[in-house]
């Protein structure tokens, strides 16, 4: 029996019994008062009369005296009944309807609705702690690839506003506290069906939290945690969660991308991208002299990163502790650090804004942050501003003030694990793309260009195996060569080209990029593609049905039906006869 | 000791000694067997059966489960009672009253069934 069910059972034993007692005394009585029959004899209801009086006259119906006109004493008891039944519906139904209203009773069905609701979900999803901006735009960007996702969250307004919201699939949402196990585990932690959970709350304990549970209740699934300290980090590394995302370093190491090789971070930023979104442009980054404004996490990791690539950095924070550790280090004796607030013109101006070529506003305080850039730009219209964007309901602000690269931490982490999610080996591509020559990463964006045009590509991967390619595998096995230009005809039109790239082969853990069209495939390899949601369903043809494939091929149509296939050999055999002996090579 | 035990306890003994009640006597003379007292045991037994809604235990689930037994045999006994004398009109009939007794012998060993359950946890209780 289910929690609800039971619930509703323990509820209604009150009312019910009142009822049935209500009832029993007035049938008992009705049957038991002497009155009259037509002849005016003495008569007594039958058990089965008085049933029929009580119930109509305790629903209110009302028929009348049934089967002869009542005897005062039938009339005086039929009083006592009306009162008595009348009173105790009124006891159940208002029962029934505090038990509606009831917050537990309440609970329990959402929790039923919820569990129904991953029931019906196909295949494996994902548990998102934490509904915040991450977890929205995580959402919002897997959903939007078809991987299902589950939401635990703290805030119920957000839980209720949840199935309003516009996704692409169905959301469930739980309201529950993701630090506590039980409440994890009733929002699926448990489920065969669960394949990863993201901590995603803004807390770091929390998500620490969430990662220990995950994977002491269910050792199995990926595990990855949002965290912005680095002793948590380390911690939560400590026993094995699979991925832990740092939004600083991330966006760190994406700053060091576009400074070294502006279109390989133009790759990165298509291929990790929102799905059917429009392309970004390039951003340049010029050398010269950065000043830093607040040397935070994010101040100090971008540091780092400008440091590398010997370029002079001015650091402009109210911190006074910090500027002592700042110039005990020895790497940093080329550089300045000026105790200021950075939003007001003199302290930008000692920095040296007039002649420097970026400017980042890395303080954790938005109005700071777009005070920063206002006045910056004031004086020096030409810089290149890298903008922190902490609130969400801020960007409309961030994008007023043309800043060339603003990072927003929810943005960033959503990012990173949405590439993490949709395949395993989009990751191994783009580290490996890390170590191509800057030509590389060009060709690849012309070629991305040229076949996919104006918006993010969609990516997919395709195991060679039985269950992804069908008559792929079959075809292989007869020891027919199929190439990976193959997979990119159009099964309708063979001589034209799906909107796809192969961005990379696996084959024997061995990665190769960019596979060429003339690569004969063999069952087990792995390819990363990147392009429309329609060629990837035109490719599942080629993949699956035989005949899609032949027809690509060019192989001769097979039949499934075993009459058709005897008739064809028939006609052939024949044919074979007919034709002169010279020719009888070529067929096939 | 524990109110609710002893309404508990109380409704379902008195259906089982109720339903005794009526089931004794010669099977086919209709003198030997009340109506009044067929109205109490199913009203009885209608009790018990609702006190017993709502516990997700084995226990409470196989208490129910016989409730529901000796209800569903209380009611055949029922209608056919009603069949006979307030639809069809006749008098009561040895033949018919065999039916009825029959039935109610039923709803009396689910009602035994359910006190020897009621003193198995009980006893269970003790230890």
């Amino acid at each position: 029996m289910s929690l609800v069910t039971s619930l509703i059972m323990r509820q209604m034993r009150a009312p019910i019994i009142i009822l049935i007692i209500g009832y029993a005394i007035s049938i008992l009585g009705m049957a038991l008062t002497p009155g009259l029959d037509d002849q005016g004899n003495l008569w007594y209801m039958s058990f089965f009369d008085a049933f029929y009086f009580v119930s109509y006259t305790a629903t209110t119906i009302g028929f009348g005296e049934i089967p002869y006109p009542l005897s005062n004493a039938q009339r005086s008891w039929a009083l006592f009944t009306i009162y008595l039944t009348v009173i105790s519906w009124f006891y159940s139904l208002g029962k029934i309807i505090s038990l509606v209203q009831d917050p537990t009773f309440r609970e329990a069905l959402k929790i039923n609705h919820f569990k129904r609701q991953i029931e019906r979900v196909p295949d494996t999803f994902i548990l998102i702690c934490g509904f915040g901006e991450t977890g929205h735009a995580l959402a919002s960007a897997l959903t939007e690839r078809n991987i299902h996702t589950v939401v635990i969250e703290n805030d119920a307004q957000i839980i209720q506003t949840l199935p309003l919201e516009d996704f692409k699939l169905v959301i469930p949402g739980i309201r529950g506290d993701a630090s506590n196990p039980e409440d994890l585990i009733t929002a699926g932690l448990q489920h065969p069906k669960c394949a990863a959970v993201i901590a995603a709350t803004s807390s770091d304990e929390i998500n620490l939290k969430i990662a220990i549970t995950s994977k002491l209740l269910n050792p199995d699934i990926c595990v990855i945690c949002r965290s912005e300290i680095e002793e948590y980090e380390s911690n939560m590394f400590s026993f094995g969660t699979d991925f832990v995302i740092n939004p600083f370093d991330t966006f760190a190491n994406i700053f060091a991308m576009a400074m070294h090789s502006p279109s390989l971070h133009l790759l990165y930023d298509w291929l990790t991208g929102v799905p059917n979104t429009d392309l970004t442009n390039p951003v340049y980054i010029k050398d010269g002299h950065w000043i830093i404004c607040g040397f935070g996490r994010f101040g100090e990791g971008l540091y780092q990163q400008l440091l590398n690539s010997d370029i002079q950095v001015t650091v402009i924070d109210p911190s006074e502790e910090k500027r002592e550790q700042f110039l005990n280090r020895p790497e940093n004796h080329g550089n300045d650090f000026i105790i200021g607030t950075g939003f007001d013109a003199h302290t930008l101006t000692v920095a040296g804004v007039g002649h420097a070529v970026g400017l980042i506003s890395g303080t954790d305080n938005d109005s700071n942050n777009l005070s920063i850039i206002m006045t910056a730009r004031e004086i020096n219209p030409d810089l290149f501003i890298v903008a922190r964007h902490n609130k969400m309901n801020n960007e409309k602000l961030f994008s007023a003030t043309h800043a060339n690269i603003v990072m927003q931490p929810s943005e960033i982490i959503a990012r990173k694990i949405r590439s993490l999610l949709v395949s395993p080996l989009m990751i191994a591509f783009l580290n490996k793309a890390k170590n191509q020559d800057p030509t590389w990463a060009n060709i690849t964006i012309s070629r991305i260009l040229g076949v996919l045009g104006e918006s993010v590509p969609n990516i997919w991967t395709l195991h060679v195996n039985h269950e992804e390619a069908r008559a792929l595998c079959k075809t292989l096995r007869l020891g027919r060569i199929i190439r990976v230009g193959n997979l990119l005809q159009n099964p309708r039109q063979r001589e034209q080209q799906i909107e796809a790239i192969p961005l990379m082969l696996k084959r024997n853990q061995k990665l190769l990029l960019m596979p060429s069209d003339d690569i004969a495939l063999k069952s087990n390899d792995e390819l990363l593609f990147c392009g429309t949601p329609g060629a990837s369903r035109s490719m599942t043809w080629t993949l699956n049905d035989i005949h899609s494939l032949n027809y690509i091929m060019t192989y001769e149509e097979t039949h499934d039906s075993t009459i058709w296939r005897k008739v064809t050999q028939f006609i052939k055999r024949k044919e074979r006869r007919n034709r002169p002996r010279q020719n009888r090579h070529r067929i096939k | 000791m524990n109110r609710e035990k002893v309404v508990f306890s109380f409704f379902m003994i008195l259906a089982l000694t109720l339903n005794f009640g009526f089931y004794v006597g010669e099977v086919d003379n209709p003198n030997h067997h009340n109506v009044y007292e067929l109205f109490a045991v199913v009203v009885v037994n209608l009790i018990a059966t609702v006190l017993k809604f709502g516990d997700r235990s084995q226990m409470g689930a196989m208490l129910l489960a016989t409730s529901l037994v000796a209800l569903v045999q209380l009611f055949s006994a029922s209608i056919v009672w009603t069949y006979v004398v307030n639809i069809q009109g006749h008098e009561m009939t040895p033949e018919v009253m065999v039916t009825i007794i029959s039935l109610s012998g039923g709803a009396l060993i689910a009602n035994f069934i359910s006190v020897i359950l009621l003193i198995i946890e009980t006893s269970m209780m003790r230890h």
